[in-house]
């Protein structure tokens, strides 16, 4: 490590231009990420290219002006005038025609920034005598050629830009975040994006001395793309951008001086490098956080499959290694499947035994709700018995309760599933005092008739009745209603439909 | 109920210290055909006002002249007596979820403070006044425990509750609220009516674009029915009509079977 701050030192010490470079490469990426923050979170990236290309226009108009008025070659204030013109007109341009015309946003960005790129190409060679521009280093960078000027445009440019920032943060957020908001409360929204406008314009300007036109939209936004994987405030994600700015800087410059490489590029390689180490590595939004995620969590189909196998085995405490043999997956899911359901009190777990509490009785019973109804279904619909309990068994994780209503009412309520055993109860709808349709009713329950629709105007019934549930009669699935004289009607499902009851205790 | 005529405003002068929202003859358009014509509605304090109609019917449009945001091309707004433009900052704006970027680097605190921007010049750093205010408006929806935490790890009815703390922090006595129920569910919708009712019981009044027909009723104290025209405005019983319905949704006459069949089963 020393052996490299020596390098440094000395390079610098022989080489003092370099130290112009560094001065200059440290502001602009820095002032680079904090306005690439605002850019990544206004999707306004290829406006920036935009502007990053339209800059050749202004500097060589720029350029022209000041050469062809008062012959001053290469007067610096005009060329940034130039291009701050041009970057400007470029997006009122892109504005007006999105506007006006059916072309959407970006496909105007494209027709705009090309054209007027090529504009500012066709004026340099027509007036190449004039104009003593590089075309490489404009579009690769100059950063070993900083001149003292360049640097004291930069100065103004980091100090203007970052002033703006501080002074306006509320005003800047607020309209990146919520621009209806911003203008309810008197923000001149338009206004800031022109300020925002400009200031990327002053940004790319600055930056093109360092990178060139080609990767200035890299030096933006992706020290600001890395920060936005690690910071949930923008205060934050400002400051931890422009630092992330300045590392990549000082990176790929290292890396070009020790290696001989062009270091505009050698700046963004670093830049998009370490990205996809963060990319990788960010612990809330990263690859690895994520895929450390997905390992930890419990599939609901486990959890599901852990509460129907509690419910299945035969009396009210079952052992872990039961629950071990007969649910598949892993031993070690399987623990945390039964650890999750502890934590949601669905399940006690008392050393080697788990029994059920009264919410995960519930939720085990909905479960096998859900997978005899999808059994009765699948065999209505002639699926071969022996496929029968696997597909119920995919299918029960959907159980919506929605959903399961409407199996239950389309299959006429059974009783039984096609193995004869009982499908539970409708438990959802039945609670005493409830009123429900008379379908859902099991042998044995009773209630108020509080509603008669049509279907059953002819029955001998009346509101405010009270009658009973018989047994059903599976076979041709009627439905035994038992009046408060003993009579019993043998009702099927359409009429027992019509019959609204107020559920007993 | 004076509310459901809007030409009582006129005649009775007293009655406007009761009004918090008076809309005289509002006409918008955005070209030949008006999103908006001839509407003319007056909203007392302290109601819980629902706007429904067909889409594109003119219900945002309407939120948008309330809140200053369209020009009319004829008529007027008045809040609590005044000119629109003179009482901004007593109407806070609650967008809607799709309309939000919720990955924006932002916590459910910050958000809450924005309420607080509009009432601190640019050059001045927020007061500890804004912070307590901000913080008093996630007590009252409950939200506190969340402060922290970055918007987009929030449930929906969360969300919408966030964005209710900052339009109280903004201290605004009116609140328009675009669609707080699209694609919800239905837990969340009882959270988010229960705010919208404390809100109201706080003495503020509120006017919420709602698409569904079938809770219009039970939701809101009045209901504003539109489509260009004002059609009907006032108390739902009055305003959910088959025939008016019928007349404003034309075709779509699944609605009023499910309205009409959930009628006849209460």
């Amino acid at each position: 490590m020393s052996n490299l701050y020596e390098w440094f030192v000395e390079l610098h010490r022989q080489n003092p231009h370099l130290l112009k470079a560094l001065l200059a490469g440290t502001l602009v990426s820095c002032v680079c990420g904090v306005i690439g923050c605002f850019i990544i979170l206004r999707r306004t990236a290829f406006l920036a290219d935009a502007i990053a290309h339209s800059m050749l226009a202004g500097v060589v108009c720029g350029y022209l002006f000041m050469k062809l008025l008062f012959n001053v070659a290469a007067s610096a204030p005009a060329m940034l005038i130039g291009s701050l013109l041009a970057g400007v007109v470029t997006v009122a341009m892109v504005g007006f025609v999105s506007r006006f015309s059916r072309i959407k946003e970006d496909t105007v960005i494209g027709i705009m920034y090309t054209g007027v790129f090529a504009f500012g190409g066709v004026l340099l060679s027509l007036f190449s005598r004039h104009v003593h521009i590089d075309l490489v280093h404009f579009l690769t960078g100059q950063l070993l050629a900083v001149q003292e000027s360049d640097l004291w445009m930069m100065a103004f440019v980091s100090a203007g830009v970052l002033a703006v920032v501080l002074l306006f943060f509320r005003q800047l957020q607020l309209v990146s975040f919520d621009p209806v908001m911003a203008a309810s409360i008197g923000i001149p929204v338009l206004l800031l994006d022109y300020v925002l406008t400009t200031c990327t314009s002053l940004v790319v300007v600055a930056g093109v001395n360092v990178v060139g036109v080609i990767l200035v939209v890299g030096l933006l936004i992706i020290p600001a793309g890395t920060a936005y994987l690690l910071c949930d405030r923008l205060g934050r994600m400002l400051w931890v951008s422009a630092l992330f700015g300045f590392t990549s800087f000082l990176a790929g410059y290292l890396l070009s001086e020790r290696i001989n490489v062009a270091p505009g590029s050698a700046v963004v390689v670093a830049s998009a490098f370490q990205f996809l180490v963060v990319f990788c590595v960010a612990p809330r939004y990263g690859l690895f956080a994520d895929w450390l995620r997905r390992r930890r969590a419990v599939p609901q189909q486990l959890v599901e499959d852990v509460l129907g196998c509690v419910l299945r085995a035969p009396g009210t405490r079952v052992a872990v290694s039961t629950i071990e043999t007969h649910v598949k997956g892993s031993v070690d899911r399987i623990h945390r499947a039964l650890r999750s359901l502890e934590r949601q009190e669905l399940l006690q777990i008392d050393g080697n035994d788990v029994t059920f509490t009264d919410e995960g009785r519930r939720e085990a019973r909905r479960l096998l709700r859900a997978h005899r109804l999808w059994e009765s279904y699948l065999e209505h619909l002639g699926t071969p018995p022996e496929q029968l309990h696997d597909r119920a068994h995919q299918l029960e994780h959907v159980h919506d309760e929605a959903a399961v209503d409407y199996l239950d009412d389309k299959l006429g309520h059974p009783t039984h599933d096609p193995h004869g055993k009982p499908i539970p109860e409708d438990f959802v709808h039945l609670v005493s005092g409830e009123k429900v349709t008379a379908a859902l009713l099991r042998a044995g329950h009773s209630g108020v008739i509080t509603h008669l629709d049509n279907a059953a105007g002819q029955l001998p019934l009346q509101l405010g009745m009270n009658v009973k549930m018989g047994p059903r009669d599976t076979a041709a699935n009627l439905w035994q209603v038992i009046l408060p004289n003993g009579e019993s009607l043998s009702l099927d499902h359409d009429v027992v439909d019509a019959i609204t009851v107020r559920l007993d205790a | 109920m004076s509310a459901s005529s809007p030409n009582s405003t006129h005649a009775n002068e007293d009655n406007t210290n009761h009004l918090a929202i008076e809309v005289e003859n509002l006409t918008v358009s955005y070209g030949p055909v008006p999103a908006l014509l001839d509407v003319s509605l007056a909203i007392p304090v302290g109601q819980l006002v629902g706007v429904i109609g067909p889409n594109g019917s003119g219900k945002s449009t309407l939120i948008k002249a309330i809140l200053g945001f369209v020009r009319p091309d004829f008529g007027t707004v008045r809040l609590f007596g005044e000119p629109a433009d003179k009482a901004k900052g007593r109407v806070a704006y609650v967008p809607q979820r799709g309309s939000v970027d919720w990955d924006f680097p932002i916590t459910v605190r910050e958000v809450a403070l924005m309420g607080r921007y509009g009432h601190r010049a640019w050059w001045r750093d927020l007061k500890a006044e804004d912070y307590r205010l901000a913080d008093e408006a996630l007590e009252m929806v409950r939200m506190s425990d969340f402060a922290s935490r970055q918007i987009g790890q929030l449930s929906g009815g969360q969300q919408q509750r966030v964005f209710m703390a900052r339009a109280m922090a903004q201290g605004a006595d009116i609140l328009l609220l675009d669609e707080p129920f699209a694609g919800v569910d239905a837990a969340t919708e009882r959270a988010i009516l229960d705010v919208l009712e404390r809100t109201k019981a706080a003495g503020r009044t509120l006017v919420v674009v709602h698409h569904d027909l079938t809770t219009a009723q039970e939701y809101f104290d009045s209901l504003v029915l539109l489509k260009q025209r004002l059609f009907a405005f006032g108390p739902p019983e009055a305003v959910l009509h088959p025939e008016l319905l019928c007349e404003v949704y034309e075709g779509a006459l699944r609605v009023f079977a499910e309205l009409q069949k959930q009628e006849g089963a209460d």
